[in-house]
């Protein structure tokens, strides 16, 4: 993945390669700037083209790579193929239209694949079908009155905006995402509600397309701590509940660590080190996921200030000969700066055989790190 | 403060009443620039042969000899209570003669204002989607000729050029084989309220060159608007959320992205009514187009000062109100904006 | 089985990476420029239309005195004197001897055309300038010292007031009426259209000054106590610059044609001075005769305006912050494009 910018190019995304299983949740982690967005965003083919350009690589999704598709096929495979949450709810939802339409809209475009009705899709990419299943029951109500009595009479006075069959299927993602007064809430326009609420709007939204992989990029990095809570621990329960694959960005290790089982770290562009969560945590090989892990805070233990890496991510524009994180690491030695880069390689399997890979030329000396 | 109908409504009285101070002063420039700058038009409309008893009697007759005060309230009175003096040479009535033409022009501005909307909205969203690329260049290239060229060339052109190929002549009734009765004074409107296939295709077909001079001399304003909200528009995140849903671009860009645009387009074209009536004063006076901007140009070209100032005052009024109807338009389009 | 790889292999090596623009202002705002015309096409086509366009008519006027002082007699570029009767036979369709044929007095329409040049461009220039120093201070005046209460506040609501009457008035309508009593003109039509010109000034300097002095920027520096003239200067005139220059390129076009409609309509410059707007009158009746003549005079308008509407919004394009960006740095490019964290 390239960007093309005046006669400049630089590359935002290298050699990031990972697996992601059915139905299991993985996270990616990194700093700002290391191009987890990007990667988020490449997958469902989002980015604007030019500049940014697809020299190499593959997106296998149900066997087919979504980089071959050709551009007209890409709507098929979104919404009920790969659904998304974006960072910010607030410019998330369209100001335009009340939010019900826009839940209508996609839980429309679903049912329109699943009758066949859609000239553009494609039957071997389809979604995940559990229409015929019993919806998950709602679990404890969790959103409060926060809208003006005045609107709430106004918006009951609106009339319901879709026919009744779809509109009860709007109300019933709603209801799965723990909004206990949905026929309020549809005739509101998201500026109306709060950022927790869009939220949970985003996420029935991107649910009502059932959708086989979610990506959730940096979910609740704009929300307010307590609001990030709440939603953290809505989608904690629709995981269960709802069977997807999920693949979760986060610059938030403490987040990542409660809602993965396989966490890919990122840096400048290149995946560094990929395993089950809690390897990772554990016995990290890559000296970057070290000094992350060391800057988490500590509750139990206060000893000064909070560590922190010094330096900061390479501008990508002038990356730097060698391992990417040559400049900032400490246990650096001639071999990382030079080419090639370190090799992204597996670790000896551990007792449960999960593969741990790392791209570090001394992944055993990260242990001894402070 | 709010969006229910009743605020609506109290939002609409009080742009109204704010639209008494802007009229006054409408007036009083309008009267300073004729008054002060020509204080008695009478010697020029007499002609230089004229007797000074004739322009005595000239004088008196419209009260030309009391001081400008007296004059302006004078005139305060008769616009107030309908009178808005007589042409000169016709020894017609301004205000009458204005009303009578209004429907005309109305009905060539709103064809115009159709065909920019029509052409003009989905051109922007076109370059928009492909900017900087070839479809970008082409769309660009064609609203900045509309901008480029005076509103008298392409009028100029287009009707002699239509005169000589299908042998069309301007007017709204001058070769209408079947008369039709005339309610609203809107030749399309009458001859499709009368019934008539061939009245309606024959006004129609008088109505389409003017409208299309003017609306392609304007076009640039809606394309151009369209282009630069929707380049706005394009790169916000709720955009992505569409297409993320399986959204087909089309609907994308004309639903999710567009029914955005629009609010900043829809003000923009409430603030072109303005260019839209000059235009129309060049436009009806070449296809002889029997509305108000043909009767400016008459009384313009032959130094009618009732006359003048009756249509610009009256085009005033009608730039001030299409204004408000654009505000409006604007708050029903954005649900985020409180009538207050 | 929804199993989902990304990947993305090693790409090719990337291509050289153009260094950021650094070193002086000047050199800065050079490199920008050059930016500005490579990014598109249409930019620099609109660019080389207006230096053209405007070298031209710096000739026309120019050469004759300083041959005069030079050689003792003048010279033109001009071939043949303008709208000289009975020089030429009528009529004759363009030729080598004359480009643009000849017209019904018998003068040689390119001559003509080009003899109008310095007129109408200047007052293009003329009234939009005026427009732009008079409207921007008048909106710098009512946008920035708005404070209720204050003489510069009441002041401010008084030039607004004023300026929304003027607003009510379709600019070429009251532009007529005012020529219209004025009587025919160079000087009077050029009254008449500043007249109606400058409030579109004040709404759009206001409009900005107001959003500027919004801004985190312009607060954070009055928090740090920078004074009032500083941030006047440094910041809000110094942001108005560009939004300015782009309406005032497109508006130096924009006045030309209203400037010819007026003289066309048969109020404005008298029938003795070689104008567009006039030759377009007498011509009117030729497009099916003499086309020639018509067409003349049409392209000469239209190249010269649209060279101005080209330049001027492309730099729109361009300067909007947001899209100049893109065109300025590639260094700084991530941080747009990555979508979110």
């Amino acid at each position: 993945m390239e960007y093309r910018v005046g006669a400049g190019t630089f590359r935002a995304l290298n050699d990031v390669s990972f697996e992601l299983p059915t139905h299991r949740v993985v996270g990616i982690v990194g700093e700002t700037g290391c191009g987890k967005s990007t990667l988020g965003h490449a997958i469902p083919r989002l980015l604007p083209q030019p500049p940014a350009i697809v020299r190499s690589g593959k997106v296998v999704f149900r066997g087919v790579d979504l980089l071959r598709l050709p551009k007209w096929q890409m709507p098929s495979i979104r919404g009920t193929g790969i659904g998304m949450i974006f960072q910010e709810p607030i410019n998330s939802l369209n100001p335009a239209f009340r939010v019900g339409d826009q839940v209508a809209e996609a839980v429309h475009i679903r049912r329109m694949r699943e009758r066949g009705l859609d000239p553009t899709f494609r039957r071997d990419v389809q979604g995940t079908d559990y229409s015929r299943r019993e919806m998950p029951r709602a679990g404890d109500v969790v959103s409060a009155p926060f809208v003006p009595p005045a609107l709430v009479d106004r918006a009951k006075a609106r009339s319901p905006p879709v026919s009744k069959e779809l509109h009860e299927e709007v109300l019933s993602f709603l209801r799965l995402v723990r909004i206990n007064d949905p026929e309020r809430i549809v005739s509101l326009f998201p500026h109306e509600l709060s950022g927790g609420m869009r939220q949970r709007i985003m996420i029935a939204m991107a649910l009502s397309g059932k959708p086989g992989l979610l990506i959730a990029d940096e979910p609740t990095s704009a929300l307010d701590v307590t609001i990030q809570a709440q939603v953290l621990t809505l989608m904690k329960e629709l995981m269960e509940e709802v069977q997807t694959s999920i693949l979760f960005i986060s610059h938030d290790l403490g987040v990542i660590a409660e809602m993965a089982d396989e966490v890919g770290v990122m840096y400048a562009g290149h995946l560094i080190e990929f395993g089950p969560v809690a390897e990772i945590f554990e016995s990290p090989r890559h000296p970057y996921t070290k000094a992350l892990l060391r800057s988490i805070p500590n509750r139990y233990k206060s000893e000064g200030p909070l560590p922190s890496l010094a330096g900061s991510v390479p501008n990508l524009s002038r990356m730097p000969a060698g391992c990417a994180f040559h400049p900032r690491c400490p246990i650096a030695r001639d071999v990382c700066r030079h080419d090639p880069e370190p090799p992204f390689v597996a670790a000896p399997a551990g007792p449960d055989g999960a593969v741990h890979r790392s791209a570090c030329y001394f992944p055993e000396e990260v242990a001894s790190l402070p | 403060m709010g969006r229910s109908k009743g605020d609506l409504v109290v939002f609409i009285g009080k742009r109204l009443l704010q639209l008494i101070p802007v009229l006054l002063g409408v007036v009083l420039i309008t009267f300073i620039f004729t008054h002060l700058a020509v204080p008695n038009p009478c010697a020029a409309w007499a002609g230089p042969k004229a007797t000074p008893s004739v322009i005595k009697g000239c004088e008196q007759f419209y009260g030309l000899n009391k001081p400008l005060p007296v004059q302006f309230e004078d005139y305060i009175v008769g616009l107030v209570t309908g009178n808005w003096g007589i042409d000169p040479l016709t020894h017609t009535a301004v205000l009458p003669s204005i009303l009578a033409a209004f429907p005309a022009t109305l009905e060539l501005v709103l064809a115009a204002l159709f065909l920019m909307v029509v052409v003009g909205i989905p051109l922007g969203v076109v370059a928009a989607a492909s900017s900087g690329r070839v479809a970008d260049h082409l769309v660009r290239i064609f609203y900045l000729s509309g901008w480029s060229t005076p509103t008298y060339i392409a009028g100029a052109v287009l009707f002699i050029w239509a005169s000589k190929e299908f042998g069309l002549s301007g007017g709204a009734f001058s070769t209408i084989t079947s008369p039709v009765p005339t309610i609203t004074h809107m030749s399309v409107v009458d001859a499709i309220l009368a019934g008539s296939p061939s009245a309606t295709a024959d006004a129609l077909e008088h109505l389409v060159l003017p409208a299309t001079a003017l609306a392609f001399i304007n076009m640039g304003v809606a394309t151009r608007m369209t282009r630069t909200s929707m380049l706005e528009t394009l790169p916000l995140e709720f955009v992505k959320t569409a297409r993320m849903k399986g959204l087909t671009e089309f609907w994308v860009l004309y639903k999710h992205a567009l029914r955005n645009a629009l609010i900043t387009t829809t003000t923009v074209l409430g603030l072109t009514t303005g260019a839209m009536i000059s235009g129309t004063v060049v436009i009806e006076s070449i296809f002889t187009w029997p509305g108000v901007g043909l009767y400016a140009y008459d009384a313009i070209t032959s130094y009618d000062f009732n006359g003048t100032i009756g249509v610009v005052i009256f085009f005033a009024v009608v730039v001030v109100v299409a204004n408000l109807i654009a505000d409006v338009l604007y708050g029903l389009l954005d649900p985020r904006v409180e009538w207050r | 089985m929804a199993s989902a790889t990304a990947s993305a292999a090693r790409a090719a090596a990337a291509g050289s990476v153009e260094e950021e623009p650094s070193g002086s202002g000047v050199r800065s705002s050079v490199v920008l420029f050059y930016r500005i015309l490579r990014a598109n096409i249409l930019t620099l086509v609109g660019f080389v239309l207006v230096v053209v366009v405007s070298v031209t008519a710096l000739l026309v006027v120019v050469v004759p005195p300083i041959t005069h002082l030079i050689l003792g007699h003048s010279l033109s570029i001009l071939p043949y004197p303008p709208l000289d009767t009975n020089a030429f036979p009528y009529y004759q369709a363009p030729s080598l001897a004359h480009p643009f044929g000849t017209d019904q007095n018998g003068a040689d329409v390119f001559s003509n055309v080009v003899a109008a040049l310095p007129t109408d461009l200047g007052i293009g220039f003329f009234v939009a300038g005026v427009s732009l120093v008079l409207g921007g201070l008048l909106g710098l005046v009512a946008g920035f010292w708005d404070t209720p209460g204050t003489l510069s506040g009441a002041a401010s609501v008084t030039i607004m007031r004023l300026t929304d009457i003027f607003l009510s008035f379709p600019t070429l309508v009251l532009a007529l009426a005012i020529t219209a009593t004025l009587g025919r003109g160079e000087i009077e039509s050029e009254i008449a259209i500043l007249a109606t010109w400058w409030p579109f000034y004040v709404r759009l300097t206001r409009g900005e000054v107001l959003s500027i002095k919004t801004q985190p920027y312009v607060i954070a520096a009055r928090a740090a106590g920078v004074p009032e003239s500083r941030i006047l200067f440094r910041h809000v005139v110094r942001n108005l610059l560009e939004p300015l220059a782009v309406y005032f390129t497109m508006d130096v076009g924009t006045v030309i044609v209203t400037y010819s409609t007026i003289s066309y309509i048969g109020v404005g410059v008298p029938a003795s001075i070689p104008e567009w707007g006039n030759l377009m009158y007498g011509y009117q009746d030729l497009l099916l005769t003499a086309p020639w003549t018509v067409w003349s005079v049409t392209g000469a308008i239209f190249v010269t305006v649209l060279g101005f509407s080209l330049l001027g919004d492309g730099l729109r394009d361009i300067l909007d912050p947001r899209s100049r960006r893109i065109v300025a740095s590639p260094g700084r490019q991530s941080s747009k494009l990555e979508p979110s964290s």
